[in-house]
């Protein structure tokens, strides 16, 4: 236990943060030289102006039409995002952890609101999971690949509940929320979940050609 | 009637029992306690002083209870019955620098002999004393 605590809290941290780092801008270099060559226009037509339009629309709640058709999936998708970022980077034993190795420190949430949070995490992974089990054209657009990502984001909410709770064999679930994390976050820039990153740049992009194009709005 | 002296000797000896439990335990330290911590948002530590020191084969108190000066450990001296917030609590009075002096201490440790409790849960035990 004292070794693998060793190695999840050390060396399997760096690899995680550097990996995690390295991998996203690396990724996105990759593909601003690759649109450069191979689709110019997405430079030509790139606008400032009506890609912060788009953005701002898309990530306000119900500012789009799109999202006033389906309510449903928006207010899980929000709730869902939100929590998913807000909870590990502010939840009281990470900040302390982080303290404890770096001497630096932030604001922390109280310990009831990430349980919350967590909560409200893990059943956004299962509405997904449900989501891509029935209904009919998300399911055809569905690879096996796409249900390990739900699990891998789901691991280390589901393991931090875990021990955060002390339930039976919490050391364990202790060890695994470390792993997990870790490897969702080396994860992160070479998956699907890499629109973390790419989503302002795809949102932007149709903004710039919806707006300056094709003088039209595209939420 | 002699149910009645029966019960009022037993009730004698509980409070006898009592009043020796209180003051065997005058200075028997069980858990870690330090007036830094106004408030705890985690279950209170349990930590059997002298069983430990017996355990972890530590004689001598300069171990835990350290003197620094000027960033430099005091050979010879040590801070035997001072709380660590006296000298780990900063001037901006931030709990926060006290438990990361307690979690070092701890926790590093128990890393480098790979024994003792290293995580969260297994030292903040929900068996112990809540959070108050």
């Amino acid at each position: 236990m004292h070794e693998l605590y060793k190695l999840a809290s050390g060396i399997f941290v760096w690899i995680a943060i550097l990996g995690f780092a390295a991998g996203m801008i690396g990724r996105l270099a990759h593909l601003a030289v690759t649109a450069r060559k191979k689709d110019p226009v997405v430079y030509q037509y790139f606008s400032f102006y009506y890609a912060l339009r788009s953005i701002l629309h898309w990530i306000i709640p119900f500012a789009s039409t799109g999202m006033r058709a389906h309510p449903v999936i928006t207010v899980v998708a929000f709730v869902f995002h939100a929590s998913l970022i807000v909870t590990p980077l502010f939840a009281a034993a990470h900040v302390i952890l982080v303290m404890e190795s770096w001497n630096v420190s932030w604001w922390h949430l109280p310990d009831p609101a990430a349980d919350v949070m967590t909560v409200l995490v893990i059943l956004g992974c299962l509405f997904f999971l449900i989501r891509r089990i029935v209904q009919e054209n998300v399911r055809y657009l569905s690879t096996p690949g796409d249900f390990v990502l739900i699990a891998l984001v789901a691991a280390p909410f589901v393991t931090g509940f875990w021990t955060y709770h002390q339930f039976y064999g919490y050391e364990t679930a202790g060890i695994l929320h470390m792993l997990s994390g870790e490897l969702m976050l080396l994860c992160l820039p070479f998956t699907r979940l890499f629109h973390m990153a790419l989503w302002p740049f795809t949102r932007g992009y149709a903004g710039s050609e919806f707006g300056a194009l094709r003088r039209s709005r595209d939420w | 009637m002699q149910s009645r002296h029966k019960t009022a000797a037993r009730l004698a000896l509980m409070a006898l029992l009592l009043t020796a439990a209180a003051v065997f335990a005058q200075g028997h330290v069980t858990t870690v306690e330090d007036s830094g911590f106004e408030k705890r948002t985690r279950p209170v530590v349990a930590f059997e002083h002298d069983a430990h020191n017996q355990k972890a084969e530590i004689y001598d108190c300069a171990v835990c209870h350290h003197v620094y000066e000027n960033g430099e450990k005091r050979e010879g001296r040590m801070s035997v019955g001072m709380e660590c917030s006296e000298c780990h609590l900063s001037e901006n009075n931030r709990p926060m620098e006290l438990t990361r002096a307690y979690h070092r201490m701890c926790k590093t440790c128990h890393l480098e002999k790979s024994a003792g409790p290293v995580q969260c849960a297994q030292c903040h035990s929900r068996q112990n004393a809540p959070a108050k």
